[in-house]
């Protein structure tokens, strides 16, 4: 039987609903504003990450006057998207449940604190090998989820496009790497990507814009192991910057980056595409979140339903674009039923909320004698994409990457009391090894299944709407490949000098809800992220992925968003909007 | 000033590494005695001869620990690993020192060629080095902002230049060479305001001086431009002076 229950955070802070509703205060406009309650969008402006306090105008649009495209999200897909489309000339709104984060002021170099920065409105999570849902997913606010990600910036295997044609399994993406690269190369010129000379995985590429970043200790036990093992490594190619960027000084290493960084070296979506989105003229409405999509009688989306400081309003748009992160992008979508389409908005295929995929993060740790302090700087700084590659020698389909790790004390005593169940004397105990731990953790990827799906629950939000119900189970394939994953990763642990190793389990992105395709009938949007039904609804997301392939994908993300916005431009230009 | 330029980098530099190695203490003596030698222009060879040698067993010690780190001569170890620029800035510094002893007492030849022209030969060669270090940290800087090309054009031009005048027969006054040892001069200046700039981009400024005198770009690597564009016209006076006798 499935194992539905509403899934309570593993770490109890996380998800804890009281958190969101009475939010600790942030931001300092003579302190009337607070992270959650008083938006900080509007009066023609909007705030200035750069400066303390400071402010940028910005373009504001009435409800009724109909903007050629309205956003329903600001994270790596919705700002990235905005950004192209307000330069492209474009009038945009961009609609963000969560708050305009100011980095300076908000994001305290403090684990506990800054707790607030993720999605916890209730969601139900269920299935064999249901997801936690929270701070490891799921962004919440301007920026989205790269507020807080860990910044590695890869892209995907050029055969993973085609993975059903050329490697035997998933699905075929409707485009190919060569049609994703120039966007790729733009998405890592935007966010001045610091990475190798010479990256050892996939075709020649362009230089990455910026040099690596210096390999922390917690990385040199991979590249130990990896040389020890005769294994190519690489220093992790991440989105903070390795020398001042304009505004944005270079990051100094302290590692607070699965958090908000207070320095801005990070490349987020909030630092990099939205004050370009709003100097080019794009609006963004913080503390905006999106309930319905309304069809009109010709079956082309007319606007969004949304409520911003406890009233519901409707915003005209010319063109809808949803990017809510996988999750969330479904279930505005389900919740947006009407009679044209019963099942959901744009849901002729029925695949909306379907093949859910993410990628299993197997973890192996161990005791190193000497001392890594692996919280210096970003939690990821070596990786190993060899089972990307190679494909000789694999008992399982996919892929996955792995990388060194860092985490920050409290994640790490909450690693110890949920995966060792360690309490008391015994967590204290090997707390005080926490120097002297290394691990690895990979990014697996899971297989496309109709099971694994996003619905609505009976339960209601604070807003009054439907929640989002997640099941998910692993197939046999995707236990194969976290098999072999611990079995290797363990195995270069010890081949770096690591003894006492041990295992966890973990999740991390989740995509591939509304997957885009070449064929109405097996894919919700087409190659430019347009609805096969609504010819005016537009996703861009992490939702678009038909297959998750063996890396991190908010830079793929990024990438189809330019790409999109390219064809967009393009699409009007001919008149075929 | 070389001198002064490497003690107080390699003060800085050895100071972030906490000193782990007792011998990191050696260039900062060597240096300094160099320093002082050079200021109160002390006849012995034996500071010049040992600075030479520090800087050359530093310049060893930074290699190998180049390559024992994984990835061995990478371009990550090249950026972040013990510099080796900075022992052999030391050992040139020696090696000018110990060249300018016999000039100064009057000597007119230098390891058998004409001591103008060897010194310009010299100072070439370590203008050249100073460029080739600069263009690695520079590189490593990504070259975000467009100064950053001025240090790795100008001086090797320069060096070319003075390269040039330490070949025999080389054609007497060279006005351009001069005026391009002058830029190379103003540009250590210069290099040191934009490195303090650099300094006020990290995170925290000049407030935060403490740690970012450590962490920003080095405010003392510059002016080893302008010492070694002093020593190149230094050479080329010298030189023209021994043409016309
Ligand atoms: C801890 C962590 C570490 C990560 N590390 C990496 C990494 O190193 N590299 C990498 O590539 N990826 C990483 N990721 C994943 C990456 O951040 C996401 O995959 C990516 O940001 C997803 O982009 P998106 O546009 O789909 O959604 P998001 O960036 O999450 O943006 C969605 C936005 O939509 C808003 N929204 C949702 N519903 C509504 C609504 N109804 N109305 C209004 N607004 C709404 C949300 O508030 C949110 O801001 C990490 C994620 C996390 C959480
Ligand atoms: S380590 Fe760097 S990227 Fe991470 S939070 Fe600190 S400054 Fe930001």
């Amino acid at each position: 039987m499935e194992r539905d229950r509403l899934r309570r955070p593993r770490e109890p802070a996380r998800l804890r609903p009281a958190r969101l509703r009475q939010p600790r205060p942030v931001g300092s406009e003579g302190g009337a504003v607070s992270a959650g309650h008083s938006p900080r969008t509007g009066a023609g402006r909007a705030p200035d990450v750069f400066e303390r306090g400071g402010w940028v105008t910005m373009r504001e649009y009435g409800d009724d006057e109909p903007v050629d495209f309205a956003i329903v999200g600001a994270g790596a897909g919705g700002a990235t998207l905005a950004c192209k489309l307000a330069e492209a000339g474009f009038s945009v709104v961009v609609l963000e449940a969560g708050p305009f984060w100011r980095p300076l002021e908000d994001f305290a170099s403090d684990e506990e604190a800054q707790q607030q920065l993720y999605w916890l409105d209730e969601r139900l999570s269920g299935g064999a090998d249901a997801l936690a849902l929270g701070g490891n997913n799921s962004g919440w606010g301007v920026g989205g989820s790269t507020v807080h990600f860990s910044m590695i910036s890869l892209r995907f295997r050029p055969d993973w496009f085609q993975s059903r044609s050329r490697l035997g399994y998933g699905v075929d993406w409707p485009i190919t790497y060569e049609e994703l690269a120039p966007y790729y190369d733009e998405a890592e010129r935007a966010l001045a990507v610091s990475g190798p000379v010479r990256y050892p995985w996939g075709p020649p590429r362009r230089r990455y814009p910026y040099r690596e970043h210096e390999m922390n200790a917690a990385g040199l036990v991979l590249a130990r192991g990896a040389e020890n093992m005769g294994i190519p490594w690489a220093s992790v190619p991440l989105a903070t910057v390795s020398a001042p960027r304009g505004k944005s000084p270079p990051c100094v290493y302290r590692g607070f980056c699965n958090f908000g960084c207070a320095t801005n070296a990070k490349q987020s979506a909030l630092i990099v595409w939205i004050p370009r989105a709003l100097a080019a003229g794009a609006e963004v409405r913080d503390l905006a979140m999106a309930g319905r999509i309304e069809l009109g009688q010709d079956g082309r989306a007319q606007g969004i339903h949304y409520r911003r400081g406890d009233q519901w309003r409707f915003q005209r748009a010319r063109n809808v674009v949803v990017s809510g992160y996988a999750i969330e992008t479904p279930r505005l979508l389900l919740n947006s039923a009407c009679n044209r389409f019963p099942h959901g908005l744009a849901n002729g295929s029925g695949l909306v909320g379907t093949h859910l995929t993410t990628h299993a993060g197997p973890g192996m740790w161990a005791r190193f004698d000497e001392e890594i302090r692996w919280y210096k700087g970003p939690p990821n700084m070596a990786v190993c994409e060899h089972w990307n590659y190679t494909d000789t020698g694999k008992d399982f389909h996919g892929g996955y990457a792995f990388m060194s790790q860092g985490p920050l004390p409290r994640a790490w005593a909450q690693l110890l009391v949920t995966e060792k169940n360690l309490w008391g004397a015994a967590l204290r105990r090997e707390m005080r090894d926490y120097n002297h731990m290394a691990g690895l953790v990979a990014v697996a990827e899971t297989e496309p299944r109709a099971c694994n799906r996003v619905e609505l629950a009976d339960v209601r939000d604070r807003h009054g709407l439907p929640v989002a119900h997640v099941t998910f189970a692993y197939s046999d394939n995707d236990r194969r490949m976290q098999d072999h994953a611990r079995r290797f990763m363990g195995a270069m642990l010890e081949a770096a000098g690591g003894h006492d190793v041990w295992t966890s389990d973990d999740t991390s992105h989740i995509l591939g809800t509304c997957r885009m395709g070449s064929d109405r009938a097996t894919s919700v949007v087409n190659a430019d992220g347009r609805s096969w039904d609504v010819p005016n609804l537009w996703i861009c997301d992490g939702s678009l992925f038909p297959t998750a392939g063996g890396v991190n994908p908010s830079l793929t993300i990024q990438a189809l968003a330019c790409r999109m916005g390219a064809r967009i431009r393009t699409l009007a230009a001919r008149g075929e909007l | 000033m070389l001198a002064a330029s490497v003690l107080s980098d390699s003060a800085l530099e050895h100071y972030r590494a906490d000193f782990e190695n007792p011998g990191m203490f050696a260039p900062l003596a060597s240096a300094a005695v160099l320093l002082a030698c050079a200021l109160r222009g002390t006849r012995s060879a034996a500071p010049y001869a040992t600075a030479c040698a520090v800087g050359t067993a530093g310049l060893g010690f930074h290699a190998y620990n180049v390559l024992r780190r994984p990835g061995g001569l990478s371009w990550a170890n090249l950026f972040y690993a013990a510099p080796l620029g900075a022992p052999a800035a030391l050992a040139l510094a020696g090696v000018i020192g110990l060249a300018a002893r016999p000039v100064a007492a009057g000597a007119t030849t230098l390891a058998g060629l004409p001591s103008g022209r060897a010194l310009c030969g010299l100072a070439a060669f370590g203008l050249a080095g100073t460029s080739a270090e600069a263009a690695l940290l520079h590189f490593r800087g990504a070259f975000q902002h467009p100064a950053m090309w001025v240090p790795v054009s100008v001086p090797p031009v320069t060096a070319l230049l003075l390269a040039g005048a330490a070949l025999p027969h080389a054609r007497g006054p060279r006005r351009l060479t001069n005026a391009l040892l002058r830029a190379c001069t103003w540009l250590g200046v210069l290099g040191m305001g934009f490195h303090a700039r650099g300094i006020a981009r990290q995170m925290g400024g000049w407030r935060n001086w403490s740690q970012n005198i450590l962490a920003g770009p080095p405010l003392p690597a510059p002016p080893s431009f302008s010492a070694l564009a002093l020593a190149g016209r230094a050479a080329l006076a010298l030189r023209a002076a021994q043409e016309a006798a």
